[in-house]
């Protein structure tokens, strides 16, 4: 059966991965590049879960949902005048970690693009359902926030776990976590997005959330810079 | 006295109880709390779902305990698992259903993924599931069902858990999604390949879909079971409703598709997420008007991977040999050395080259085999799709071989001898396999095809004893060199055309041997293996690298109207000049790009045919180590500085030094008599909690490029690992690779305990979070930026006189 990847994968993302600044590849490389993008794209199995939550705020600007507690500063800030909350978590499946893995014993620089490739579709299929998320509610009259992240800031790492029960995120999609709590497979993201009736017109997420931004190696740089 | 349940499941109605959870949902349970909980918080609520399902008809009901093991209830596992039993039988009793009701003991999955993908030893979620299973059997269950598994991996070892643990009959469903698929890649042929192979009482499908959407799954299922089938699927897609998860088709609307079901041959049936008592009530009533229908598909001789099936017997198939010691001087040493990437290495290479199946021998005398064999089975079915054949002479290897299995094996394999059968049919009947017959016994090899077809039958007899059937037996006519007896082709010949012809089974040979002491070898083997195919031979034993034995197999598929079109020939051979003898492999994704660049340029550029290529022609007229020096240190030192300037990036550094690796391969082979001298001993390792070692491996490409002896820890590493290894091989240099700043904490931890044990050691730390401030605050000596660094760092401290 023929299934395509659905979204549009920009090469530039996936130079940027590569730690091309700007530049483009030599040509040995475009081609592997070609080759392994159409391997992933014939191989993943993208999928995604999300479910909305109301907000309970507390006095000392914390918050509950389904009768947790969530302490984060940076979170609530990024909540601020919302009353509900979304969780998400999205995946390509397996078939990038199993794709890296052979690469490693083959030729490791098949395995990078693999990886850089990966990385490149799950940051596109997480905007893509991001932008669902945002219709959804946009039909209802209401706004979403950037999508946030457990260990952005000192929003807990630990809140994976309570993600992965709500969602039912390892039987809905495959998602898993490990002791140390990184999700198997490893191409997968997890995120909250606030949802409010005031429009604070954000951008949906990316470098500009994260607080390595200014010294990251691969972080997003403007045209020709 | 309740009908034994076994039987009741070959030709009878069997419904199964509905949606668990979400009935509990629509009776207040929240988001992030666990359902097994209200066994002991809201006992009446759940008691109140059993009995409605019993009044609703189900012949099996399930206890809640979906999500009970020791992962979720550290503390009270076995309060939950009893109070849940228990809950079960006070139902059946309170609704008169003790004479005709089933409890079946719930088994979902850990959540967890094995490793090597995951994190979870497959040993762990083996006692993981027999915890419960021992509570639950204890407690009095009537059977196992174990349910929404979409790794089959970890659906083995639940079943094992469950076979090893009660002898209550053993039901499995899993879930697959749209394209037919569980979440690890399973198809329904693997999966129900591998669990018929394991013994399963029934086996089917749940969750995941409405009814609608499972029929191809269904019409798959029924393709080809053996054993009964269940189908349990949700009330429809799940819809997004306001925030809450809602499922559309409605009792009858479902019991119509459930009626559709049942004339495929399903009589096991029941419902999942969204699905009521009403589901079940119509459902019952709605199907029992049918005609029961139950399968009767022939057996077949299949053997599986975690993703593929692969039938034996239609077409001619090639088993791989390449992983195996006998001969290779090399290969022996990677396994002394646990050199898993050279082994490894040699399998993909045969699945590169048109292998289907790959055997696995890892037997020298002086390893620990059991060990090996589990090491590299584990490791090998994770990076290639294709079935493995578990090789060896010695049982208990046998077993860790089959039990590490992500699949239904072939196996290599039993004799005619008692003792010999009396060993491994054991171990087929527990872990199921496709297991080669040799055709000898007691006294020795047969020298007529007579002979050899009497032991073949005195095998499947002896196998039907333990419920083997003969489909799972495949024949070794055993080929033996025409140098000593001239005739010992024709016996082996006509043995297989008489298995084929008389015993209508399957048989296999390993090929080369027939020209062993001959010189030519590929010329005699080829003829044979071409006359072996036309006789019926169903498996070859072979190289696929070797192309006169691979263009005998393309040839007779194509002449025999097994190829289409001649597809598969044309494909290989179109692009092939006329007089290469040369085997088509390739190595890494690209061109195979060839010319007459120098070793300079081919390694500059990262062209590994052309490095090859040059540094072969340079060795017939200069010393190799002066090319080392003079050529191959150079190029690799240009385009490092490059790396560093930025004005390389990372890809062509790898494949620069992946195109030295294999200039390199070609030097030592030369140089095979002189010792080789290495700069220094590094440890590598990715620290405990973190499994992601892209970034490790690739500073470990490059420090071999260096002439560094790295040993590689490899990821998830414990730092008393690390520091043992340091203190024993004496490594003054350890790099550690950490991914999030949660495994950086097991960084630090390593540190402090190379200072207190082996003080004076140096750390060189990476990672996607650290910085040198980081890398500072934690005590290592040095922070690499990039792979590069660790290069310049290793340099600096391990031969500080060569820069």
């Amino acid at each position: 059966m023929d299934t395509p990847f659905p979204y549009g994968i920009s090469d530039t993302e996936i130079y940027r991965y590569l730690g091309y600044r700007g530049q483009t590849p030599e040509p040995p490389v475009l081609e592997k590049i070609q080759i392994c993008k159409k391997r992933l794209m014939e191989s993943v199995t993208p999928k995604a879960i999300w479910k909305y939550y109301d907000i309970h705020w507390c006095a000392d600007g914390s918050f509950l949902v389904e009768d947790i507690p969530i302490h984060s500063k940076n979170l609530s800030r990024n909540l601020k005048d919302c009353h509900m909350i979304c969780f998400l978590a999205v995946t390509l499946g397996p078939a990038p970690d199993r794709f890296i893995q052979k690469a490693e014993i083959t030729a490791m620089s098949d395995a990078v693009i693999y990886q850089a490739i990966s990385a490149a579709m799950i940051e596109s299929y997480c905007n893509h359902i991001n932008q669902v998320i945002k219709d959804e509610m946009m039909q209802r009259g209401l706004f979403t926030r950037p999508r946030f992240s457990p260990g952005y800031g000192d929003f807990p790492l630990e809140f994976q776990k309570t993600l992965g029960q709500c969602l039912q995120m390892s039987k809905e999609i495959g998602v898993t976590l490990t002791d140390s709590l990184l999700m198997m497979p490893s191409k997968s993201v997890t995120a909250v997005i606030g949802i409010g009736t005031t429009n604070p017109n954000c951008t949906m997420a990316g470098c500009e959330v994260c607080n390595k931004s200014r010294t990251c190696l691969y972080r997003r740089t403007p045209e020709g810079e | 006295m309740r009908k034994d349940l076994r039987e009741r499941l070959k030709n009878e109605w069997v419904f199964c109880d509905g949606g668990m959870g979400t009935i509990l949902q629509s009776k207040g349970l929240k988001g992030g709390e666990l359902p097994e909980t209200w066994n002991l918080s809201r006992p009446d609520d759940i008691l109140e779902l059993h009995c409605d399902y019993l009044k609703a008809g189900a012949t099996i009901f399930n206890t809640n305990t979906f999500g009970a093991n020791r992962l979720k209830y550290p503390d009270n596992l076995k309060e939950i698992v009893e109070a849940a039993v228990a809950l079960t039988q006070k139902a059946r009793t309170l609704c008169g259903r003790e004479e005709d009701a089933y409890i079946a003991l719930d088994i979902g999955p850990t959540g967890k993924l094995l490793e090597p993908l995951g994190d979870l030893p497959f040993e762990t979620a083996v006692s993981i599931f027999s915890e419960v299973i021992q509570i639950g059997v204890a407690a009095g269950v009537d059977l196992i069902l174990i349910e929404t598994m979409s790794d089959s991996y970890e659906a083995k070892a639940a079943v094992l858990a469950a076979k090893e643990n009660c002898d209550l009959p053993v039901l499995i469903t899993t879930i697959y999604d749209e394209k037919g698929k569980l979440l690890t890649g399973g198809t329904v042929a693997s999966t129900v390949t591998m669990l018929e192979g394991l013994g399963v009482d029934a086996l089917g499908v749940n969750c995941g879909l409405g009814p609608k959407q499972m029929m191809p799954i269904i019409r798959d299922l029924t393709a080809i079971a053996t054993v009964p089938v269940i189908v349990n699927p949700n009330a429809g897609l799940p819809r997004n409703e306001n925030g809450a998860t809602v499922f559309d088709v409605g009792p009858e609307e479902f019991a119509t598709y459930m009626e559709d079901i049942a004339d495929l041959g399903v009589h096991i049936l029941g419902g999942c997420c969204g699905t009521t008592p009403e589901h079940i009530r119509q459902t019952i009533k709605q199907v029992t008007t049918h005609q029961l229908v139950t399968l009767d598909n022939p057996r077949v001789a299949r053997i599986s991977s975690y993703c593929e099936a692969l039938e034996i017997g239609p077409h001619p198939l090639i088993v791989g040999e390449r992983i195996n010691p006998t001969g290779k001087k090399v290969f022996k040493q990677a396994l002394r050395d646990q050199n898993f990437e050279y082994i490894l290495s040699e399998g993909l290479r045969q699945e590169e080259s048109g292998a289907h199946i790959l055997d696995v021998n890892v037997g020298l005398p002086e390893i620990d085999e059991p060990y090996m064999m589990e090491e590299v089975v584990t490791r090998l079915q994770s990076i290639t799709s294709l079935p493995l054949q578990i090789d060896t002479t010695d049982i208990e290897a046998m077993e860790r071989g089959l039990r590490y299995y992500n699949g239904k094996a072939l196996i290599n394999s039993v004799n005619g001898k008692q003792e010999n059968m009396d060993a491994v049919f054991p171990l087929v009947q527990k872990y199921g396999g496709v297991v080669i017959a040799l055709a000898l016994d007691e006294d020795g090899i047969p020298e007529s095809s007579d002979g050899r077809i009497a032991i073949a039958k005195k095998i499947y007899a002896e196998a039907a004893k333990y419920g083997i059937p003969q489909t799972d037996i495949v024949v070794d006519g055993l080929c033996m060199t025409i140098s000593s007896d001239t005739n010992s082709a024709n016996v082996t010949l006509d043995t297989i055309r008489r298995i084929r012809d008389e015993l209508h089974g399957n048989s296999i040979l390993g090929v080369s041997n027939i020209s062993f002491g001959l010189p030519h070898r590929e010329i005699i083997n080829s003829f044979f293996y071409t006359m072996a195919m036309q006789n019926g031979l169903s498996l070859a034993i072979i190289n696929p690298g070797n192309e006169p034995m691979m263009r005998a197999y393309y040839g007779f598929m194509a002449l025999t109207n097994q190829d289409p079109q001649c597809g598969a020939y044309i494909d290989r051979y179109a692009q092939v000049p006329a007089d290469s003898m040369a085997a088509i492999t390739t190595n890494g994704v690209g061109k195979a790009t060839t010319g007459d660049l120098g070793l300079i340029p081919s390694i500059e550029k990262g062209m590994k045919e052309s490095a090859v290529a040059a540094v072969t022609e340079e060795l017939k007229q200069r010393d190799p180590l002066a090319i080392i020096n003079e050529d191959m240190i150079p190029a690799l030192d240009i385009v490092g500085k490059g790396f560093e300037k930025g004005t390389v990036f990372l890809p062509q550094l790898l494949m620069s030094a992946e195109a030295a690796k294999a200039a390199f391969d070609v030097i030592k082979d030369a140089m095979k008599d002189t010792k080789q001298e290495s700069k220094g001993k590094v440890i590598l390792a990715t620290v405990k909690g973190d499994i992601h070692d892209i970034g490790k491996n690739i500073v470990k490409v490059l420090l071999d490029n260096y002439g560094f002896e790295v040993i590689d820890l490899g990821k998830d590493v414990p730092p008393e690992v690390i520091v043992d290894t340091a203190i024993n091989q004496n490594v003054e240099l350890v790099g550690l690779s950490a991914l999030m700043t949660t495994t950086v904490v097991s960084m630090e931890e390593t540190i402090q305990l190379l200072k207190e044990k082996k003080p004076g050691t140096k750390t060189v730390v990476g990672g996607a979070v650290m910085t040198q401030e980081y890398a500072d605050s934690i005590g290592a000596d040095c922070y690499a930026k990039d792979a590069m660094a660790t290069v310049n760092y290793a340099n600096s401290i391990l031969c500080p006189n060569s820069l």
